[in-house]
């Protein structure tokens, strides 16, 4: 809701809104947001929100892997590199780009891992290969 | 924050038979845990003053608080892994 409230504002800062339109853009934003979450429609047709990340790969040649890992572990995850002091988190991030991972984790904002973690809720990944094997990928 | 995992199931299996298997009580190492997380934070604490005084931000005490936090979500993490000979399977509770 506040990454809302501040694009209205921005908006009426450069005149492309008037004051009056802000108010109600900002009235119905407040509305929405005072609703129940019940009351909100379900993106992946239940109300429930997934906890778990499954990763289940299926071989013909009998190698299976079933890694189950909580969601609350991947934002709890994440969450950690804002906490990564700054001389710190700049010695990684030139460690994982000399590594060819060009991921500047300075930038990456708490609300950057809410809409991953939205997003995450309806991810799902389907491999499947020529010689049989499957590869499956989802939240749950 | 959640509580860190109390147990560790692990079992590994071969041939079809059951090479290796345990179940540890993970509870049992927090008593253990306790004195060298006070020292921790103990160290951490003072050097975020030291740093604060140098104008420095950070804080190492939230970096090692959410440390603890991903190690209390590890919880439910399970792993499974077989091949023909060999399965290896792991969960945290």
């Amino acid at each position: 809701m506040s990454q809302e409230r501040d694009r209205i504002l921005d908006l009426l800062a450069a005149g492309k809104i008037t004051t009056e339109e802000a108010s109600r853009l900002l009235d119905a934003v407040e509305a929405r947001a005072a609703q129940p979450p019940a009351a909100a429609a379900p993106k992946n047709g239940s109300g429930d929100l997934p906890k778990f990340i499954y990763v289940k790969v299926i071989s013909t040649q009998g190698d299976n892997v079933n890694v189950k890992v909580p969601l609350s572990l991947v934002k709890a995850g994440l969450k950690l590199t804002s906490f990564i002091p700054q001389p710190a988190m700049e010695q990684i991030n030139k460690s994982m780009s000399d590594k060819g991972m060009s991921v500047d984790l300075l930038n990456f904002k708490a609300q950057d891992l809410e809409e991953l973690i939205e997003a995450l809720r309806e991810m799902e990944v389907n491999v499947d290969a020529a010689n049989g094997d499957n590869v499956r990928v989802y939240a749950a | 924050m959640k509580i860190p995992p109390y147990a560790v199931a692990l079992r590994i299996v071969e041939q079809g038979r059951t090479k290796f298997r345990i179940w540890f009580p993970l509870f049992l190492l927090w008593p253990l845990a306790v004195p060298l997380l006070i020292l921790t934070f103990m160290a951490t604490l003072l050097v975020d003053a030291v740093r604060m005084l140098a104008g420095h931000r950070d804080s190492y005490t939230r970096l090692a608080v959410g440390v603890l936090e991903v190690v209390g979500e590890t919880r439910g993490v399970e792993v499974f892994i077989q091949d023909k000979a060999r399965t290896f399977a792991l969960r945290l509770s």
